[in-house]
């Protein structure tokens, strides 16, 4: 049953992508890559030391995703975009659309609603802040993240990854857990036990999605906002959510490989007018995609224009992939402000799913006793 | 098995027309979907904080165990509701103050697992009227409120300036 429901939604939810399955590779005819203009580069602000300036605050919220759906291609046209982000637009029109004032309670048995609104239709949508729009980088509108493999795809995990992954299945979910679809009996059986077996995200530690990265990814649901402060020693790099600061340490070696951090320990140099930043020396705690403490992540900002930065991030972990693969998106620099995201203030959500879950064992118990 | 799929896609349908999808946390872990509930009062307090905002109605009932703080000589029954993250409301311009006590809302949603707290998630929060709660404020003054017509609203596309 679980997996029929699952099925439902897939095939929903994939829907709007199969609506372009017949988009060709025209796009891509028509848009040859275009390298960034040398020219237009040093017209861009500078620090004192003849840097690129990438202070600024960007919000990320975009409609293209991590990896790129089976079926289409690899960039969309204007008009091909502009028909799914209308498509977009419509659904959060529709879910904006009044209810009925005099409505009854939803149904005994939950509402059917999956993912993270597990059966019981979690909030309106109001509360969310997605992208709009796909967004555009060399003259292409891009229809994944990853672009190394050339087909918009993590690679395929190593068969020691499988078998590592399928070992552990019941171990401590990460920061970039799915956190859908997990009800009481879903999840293992020690899932609940304590506040340990909870997700990153669930306790407030980290941002779900891998917002904090490295790498830096868009969360698609809200709270975008990233900030980046630089100096001539180091460059800080501020997630809103959860209030993540990392500091890049500029021109220097890596801490020895018995210092782990959870955001990994992160060392920048200047390739010409790009930032390059080297991370190493993770913990076993945040498991970016499944991958090992050895995970190495290089991220490449440059400013392509006022307004933009291209970020590039490059993932390497052999106990985990056969090969590195490569992901670039930009980031756009925005007006609105960072706000604090407190995550520890307000999360009661915690404590209601372990008194939940306790309460489920003692009615499991009551009823088995009684058989 | 195929009544139980039926009332999925029902569900579902429901879901697509009235709320949306995704919170912080897994909701199906924290709420009954045994236990539904319909609250009709009037707001007493907002916790206007991270991760999730919870909005605190107070229900008159002839047993509730309170005053009610704004229905004369009636006794009433607090409840709890949760929403979602208060910064993507306020970069649109909507505040704490943007929902005053004692406005009167409708909310649909399921009781936490642990019946023994009043507190439901606000499935679909609105006007007694069927008006989504935070929404019809353009013009709010806020960077991106929509009153601008000028202003680039592709999100994802670039936006904005230094």
């Amino acid at each position: 049953m679980r997996d029929r429901i699952f099925a439902v939604i897939g095939a929903t939810s994939v829907a709007v992508v199969m609506a372009t399955t017949s988009i060709g590779v025209a796009g891509q005819a028509k848009r040859p890559a275009q390298p960034a203009k040398p020219a237009a580069a040093k017209a861009l602000p500078r620090t004192p030391d003849g840097h690129p300036d990438l202070t600024g605050v960007y919000d990320l919220a975009t409609l293209t995703p991590v990896e790129r759906p089976n079926g289409m291609s690899a960039t969309l046209t204007d008009e091909e975009a502009a028909k799914l982000e209308k498509q977009a637009a419509a659904r959060r029109d529709l879910l904006a659309q009044p209810s009925k004032g005099d409505r009854d309670a939803p149904p005994v048995g939950g509402d059917g609603s999956v993912g993270a609104a597990g059966n019981v239709g979690g909030y309106n949508n109001f509360w969310l802040d997605p992208g709009n729009a796909y967004f555009e980088i060399d003259g292409q509108k891009r229809t994944s993240l990853v672009i190394d493999p050339p087909d918009g795809r993590v690679p395929q995990m190593t068969q020691a990854a499988r078998e590592r992954l399928m070992a552990n299945r019941n171990a401590r979910p990460t920061s970039d857990a799915a956190e859908n679809g997990r009800d009481p009996g879903f999840e293992g059986p020690t899932a609940y036990d304590d506040p340990e077996r909870r997700p990153l995200g669930e306790r407030c530690l980290l941002g779900f999605g891998s917002t904090s990265g490295p790498p830096i990814l868009p969360n698609y649901f809200y709270n975008n906002l990233h900030q980046i402060v630089q100096t001539t020693d180091t460059v800080m790099i501020l997630t809103e959510m959860v209030h993540d600061a990392r500091v890049v340490r500029m021109n220097a070696q890596h801490l020895p490989s018995s210092v782990r951090k959870w955001l990994g320990d992160s060392v920048g140099h200047w390739d010409g007018d790009t930032l390059v930043v080297d991370t190493t020396n993770f913990t076993d705690k945040t498991r970016f995609r499944a991958s090992t403490v050895d995970l190495h992540v290089v991220e490449r900002f440059t400013r392509i224009d006022e307004k933009t930065l291209r970020y590039r991030f490059t993932i390497e972990d052999k106990n985990t992939w056969p090969q590195p693969w490569t992901g670039e998106y930009i980031w756009p620099a925005t007006d609105d402000r960072i706000y604090e995201y407190a995550c520890h203030e307000g999360n009661y959500a915690l404590g209601n799913i372990l008194r939940g879950a306790r309460l489920k064992e003692a009615t499991d118990a009551k009823t088995k006793s009684k058989q | 098995m195929r009544v139980k799929l039926t009332m999925t896609l029902a569900g579902l349908g429901v879901m697509l027309a009235g709320t949306s999808l995704i919170g912080h946390h897994a909701f199906g872990g924290e709420f009954d979907p045994n236990r539904p509930v319909l609250l009709k009062g009037k707001v007493v307090k907002l916790e206007w904080v991270n991760p999730h905002a919870w909005i605190h109605v107070e229900i008159p009932k002839p047993e509730g165990p309170d005053n009610c703080q704004f229905t004369p000589n009636a006794k009433c029954e607090t409840w709890m509701v949760e929403g979602g993250t208060p910064n993507t409301l306020l970069r649109r311009g909507i505040t704490r103050d943007s929902l005053t006590a004692g406005t009167e809302l409708v909310i649909d949603g399921y009781q936490a697992r642990d019946h023994t707290v009043n507190r439901a998630n606000g499935r679909n929060v609105t006007y007694p009227d069927g008006r989504k709660l935070f929404l019809g404020s353009s013009g709010t003054g806020a960077p991106t409120d929509g009153a601008d017509p000028t202003e680039p609203t592709g999100r994802g596309r670039g936006r904005g300036g230094r």
